[in-house]
């Protein structure tokens, strides 16, 4: 198992390498570099030929995504041009506030997820299934704003439950905080519940049929532990691997959310970075993007290991 | 101990319901076991699942009981019947392969009866589960205990399987085809434990087989089912002997004899009735040489002598034997040994897989990293010849190279090392692209028609693709040539124009091979073109390829796993054992004075039909005497 923790890791050491690669090399085929954009559309050449010089935008570019790279390795992201913060800190907070969103609304969609599957497998060909299949699909059929906007007009227009946008820190109260974060989290979950409910019901009727389903009722067991501990354990094995893409999705969700509900986090903040140009904080957020992604795909692999002993071991002793 | 009376299974299909069982009785007395016999489609495995009152829910019981000690089991509420499995009546599954959860460790599927049934802690039924796999002869159970399925060969999986049929001390035990997956060695190892239970125990066994021979060695009764009926029961060696229903004389002429040399198999013509509108009368009847106008009556089961027999002429048939009557041609087929340069020469042929490669061959001793890749000697130095228009049977266990052998021969898979010559040719070293011609000179016939035919394409699509291909005929001619090609293999016309699913295994078969002649060859490879068919279709096909040798002069690789149907159709015989040919001779003499241990064991190991009865229980009562 250690020899496969660590040639996984490789993997993802080797992953978030290429991915800075390209973040860099694109961030430098942009038209305006930083020396142009610190100085304004008016600033004259010699100037910004100066400054160029200053900043080592003249130099080898591999010699510049070294500066960059190592940098990054010692936790120094850094200055943002348009706040004059060093973007550290400014990331951290958003990533928090971001990863406190898909860390809840993947947890929910995991849980409401599988169980939907479950239910909608066991139920299979019945309304309960049509029910769940239908509802899954509408929420994955229309796009995040639509029901961004939907959750609004409902809890926060209609009902008056929820604040419409915002956010705040958990130090104004629990409850205020938590009022922030159940509508873009509910616009997140529903968008995505279908990918998890629909694969788990797929492979959870499949295995359900499966000899050895079969075998584990005739050995009389209850049907609660023939469901749990026979069919689902090697029913999620598939739904893992697409949990995992689904928290890729998240991320991606999170800039359409973040921004209907203005909830600053790791979306607004690329988004801003991006209409500002601001090219340190968007190299440094997309890779944490990246990182966060590889880093969800490496749990998914380790989870699976351990769920499915095959890719554990590799090998038969007999 | 268990009575199945007057039970029929009706299951719900979209094309309507299909009668599995009809009125089907039969009784197992405590301590003997009855052996269902029957070929696919025969309703023994439903017997199996109503025993256990375990039938999915699109069953319908329309009719019958099912008693066990006494109580309706198909009567009992839910919890009940989850009461009675598993701890009074246990099941073995047919393939040991996907019924044990692949993750799960042996020791919980063992033992977790033990737990649900017996309220035994975690830890005691741990510890029971390392006797009762000792109990079954595993050799370090403490291990095996600690395994996952996929960790295990087939063997020890089924052993693995009856030790946790048998953790709750059940008193009936049922076993559907509990040694159809494993090779005959195993199979023989199995038979042996099971009839030491059952002496050691005083089991009480329902056994399901479609092999006969199985069942000769394990079974005190036998009733023999067809299309959901019980055609013929009796005690095992009054049937064996002298089968008196016309589809047990069939069956038993189709099973291949050890020793018998090449004689022409007897076959049972046509296929199974349509069991969504059984008909009234015989079910048998339009397969039966023997029909007669009282036959489209409904017949009872009666008794005739020491058995009973469902066939209105059950009396006057008792001494009848099974015509052959696949077509004129009998006795022993013509044996063509041409002095001629030979079409296949292959030598110090080798191919090794490697398993694991790249950073999946990364391992680590301690903290140490080291590069361990996983080899696989499939075929080790292997040479054959084999003349124009003879048969080389190749025999050997799964996993012994066989196929791959087969596969390498004709470069549908890249040997490492070694010579192949087809027709004079050089085959190996070249690049595929100048493999055309010998495309052309030899083919192959896959095992399984089911996954080797496309489904999507029609019977004249699959069997004209060749000729197109090899631009053998204008394409004007090409549905002309398809035409006769079905003919040679003995379909009707009219399936040019049908689709795979729409044909019984035997005729997809038939399909497969007529594509391997489209292109005229002089050399097929036959990798297990029998193994994937019912007995009574299996004759047909070898007599087929029997007859095709004779007519087109073509030459066979035959591989089989069954030594018994290779002695019906090779002239001479290869034994392979892990990747090498361990033996080859003609096929007689191979059969007759074996010489190497390992065929010496294959050969003792095949459960046969008549001569000498076999097995541990044989074995004893000839001691006793």
């Amino acid at each position: 198992m250690a020899g496969y923790i660590l040639r996984r890791l490789a993997f993802v050491a080797l992953v978030l390498v290429a991915v800075s690669i390209l973040v860099f090399g694109i961030t430098s085929l942009l038209p305006a570099n930083v020396a142009y954009l610190i100085l304004g559309p008016f600033a004259p050449p010699e100037q910004v030929r100066a400054l160029e010089l200053k900043l080592g935008l003249t130099d080898p570019i591999w010699q510049q995504y070294w500066r960059w790279a190592s940098g990054i390795l010692r936790g120094d992201l850094g200055e943002s041009m348009l706040m004059n913060r060093p973007i550290a800190p400014l990331l951290w907070e958003a990533i928090v506030r971001s990863l406190t969103l898909t860390v809840t609304s993947f947890i929910l969609i995991g849980v409401i997820g599988v169980g939907l599957g479950v239910i909608a497998a066991l139920r299979h060909g019945r309304p309960l299934d049509h029910t769940v299949s239908v509802a899954t699909y509408l929420g994955i059929a229309v796009p995040e704003f639509f029901w961004a906007i939907v959750v609004i007009l409902v809890f926060a227009a209609w009902l008056g439950w929820l604040p419409s946008s915002g956010y705040e820190p958990l130090s104004a109260g629990y409850w205020i905080w938590l009022q922030h974060i159940i509508a873009p989290v509910m616009t997140l979950v529903f968008g995505h519940l279908a990918h998890v409910s629909r694969l788990t019901r797929s492979s959870m009727i499949e295995v359900m049929q499966s000899p050895y389903v079969t075998a584990a009722r005739a050995k009389g067991l209850p049907e609660r532990v023939v469901v749990i501990r026979h069919a689902l354990r090697n029913a999620l094995l598939p739904t893992i691997t697409v949990l995992a893409l689904d928290f890729g999705r998240l991320m991606g969700g999170i800039v359409v959310v973040e921004t209907v509900f203005a909830y600053p986090g790791l979306g607004r903040l690329l988004v801003f970075s991006i209409q500002n140009r601001d090219l340190p904080t968007l190299q440094a957020a997309i890779l944490v993007v990246a990182a966060i992604y590889a880093l969800a795909n490496f749990a998914a692999d380790l989870l699976y290991a351990w769920l499915n002993p095959k890719i554990r071991y590799g090998r038969s002793v007999a | 101990m268990l009575a199945i009376e007057d039970l029929t299974v009706r299951y719900r299909t979209p094309g309507g319901a299909v009668e599995a069982l009809s009125s089907v009785s039969l009784k197992v007395r405590t301590g003997s076991t009855l052996a269902v016999v029957g070929e696919s489609g025969s309703g023994k495995s439903t017997v199996a699942l109503a025993a256990m009152a375990l039938l999915p829910p699109e069953a319908q019981t329309p009719s019958g009981r099912v008693l066990f000690d006494g109580t309706d089991v198909l009567k009992l509420d839910a919890q009940r019947r989850r009461r009675l499995r598993g701890s009074r009546i246990a099941l073995v599954f047919q393939d040991p392969f996907s019924v044990l959860n692949p993750s799960l460790r042996i020791a919980e599927q063992v033992g977790e009866g033990l737990v649900y049934h017996r309220g035994f802690s975690d830890e005691r039924a741990l510890s029971r589960a390392i006797e009762l796999l000792d109990e079954v002869g595993i050799a370090n159970p403490r291990a095996v205990a600690r395994a996952y399925p996929h960790e295990l060969s087939g063997g020890m999986r089924q052993r693995a399987l009856i030790a946790g049929a048998l953790a709750a001390e059940p008193e009936l035990l049922i076993l559907d085809e509990p040694t159809t997956a494993l090779d005959v060695t195993i199979e023989a190892q199995i038979l042996d434990l099971l009839e030491d239970l059952q002496a050691r125990r005083g089991l009480t066994m329902l056994f399901i087989s479609h092999n006969l021979g199985v069942v000769r060695r394990i079974a005190d009764d036998i009733a023999v089912l067809y299309a959901g009926q019980v055609v013929e029961e009796g005690a095992t060696e009054r049937i064996l002997q002298a089968p008196v229903h016309p589809y047990t004389k069939g069956l038993l002429a189709a099973i291949p004899r050890l020793g018998r040399g090449r004689t022409r198999l007897a076959s049972i013509p046509g296929r199974l009735p349509d069991l969504r509108a059984p008909p009234a009368g015989c079910r048998f009847a339009p397969r039966c040489p023997f029909a007669v106008a009282a036959s489209a009556l409904p017949q009872e089961l009666r008794h005739v002598g020491d058995r009973n027999v469902r066939c209105c002429r059950a009396q006057e048939l008792v001494a009848t034997a099974w015509p052959v009557q696949d077509e004129a041609a009998s006795g022993t087929l013509r044996a063509v040994l041409s002095p001629s340069e030979p079409i296949l020469r292959v030598d110090g042929l080798s191919k090794t897989f490697t398993l694991t490669r790249g950073f999946g061959a990364l391992s680590f001793e301690g903290w140490r990293p080291v590069m361990r890749p996983v080899r696989v000697k499939a075929v080790d130095e292997v040479a054959i010849e084999i003349a124009p228009g003879e048969v080389l049977g190749l025999v050997g266990e799964s996993g012994s190279g066989k196929t791959t052998l087969g596969r390498a021969i004709l470069r549908l898979i890249e040997p490492d090392r070694g010579s192949i010559r087809i027709a004079g040719e050089a085959v190996s070293g070249k690049p595929q692209k100048a493999l055309v011609p010998m495309r052309r000179a030899a083919q192959i016939v896959f095992q399984n028609p089911d996954s080797s035919l496309n489904p999507r394409k029609t019977v004249r699509e699959l069997v004209g693709r060749p000729i197109e291909r090899f631009r053998l005929a204008p394409s004007g001619e090409v549905p002309g040539r398809v035409r006769a090609l079905l003919d040679l293999v003995r379909l009707p016309a009219h399936y040019a124009d049908r689709y795979p699913h729409q044909m019984s295994g035997g005729e997809k078969q038939r399909v497969g091979i007529a594509r391997a002649l489209a292109t005229e060859p002089r050399f097929i490879v036959c990798d297990e073109p029998v193994s994937a068919l019912d007995v009574s279709v299996q004759a047909a096909i070898v007599n087929l390829l029997a007859d095709l040798r004779d007519r087109l002069g073509v030459a066979y690789l035959f591989i089989s796993h069954d030594i018994s149907v290779v002695a019906h159709i090779a002239d001479r015989i290869a034994v392979m054992y892990r990747g090498r040919i361990v033996e080859t001779g003609p096929a007689e003499e191979v059969m007759r004075a074996p010489r190497d241990p390992y065929t010496i064991t294959l050969l003792s190991a095949v459960p046969t039909v008549d001569g000498p009865p076999l097995g541990k229980r044989a074995r004893d009562e000839i001691a006793q005497r």
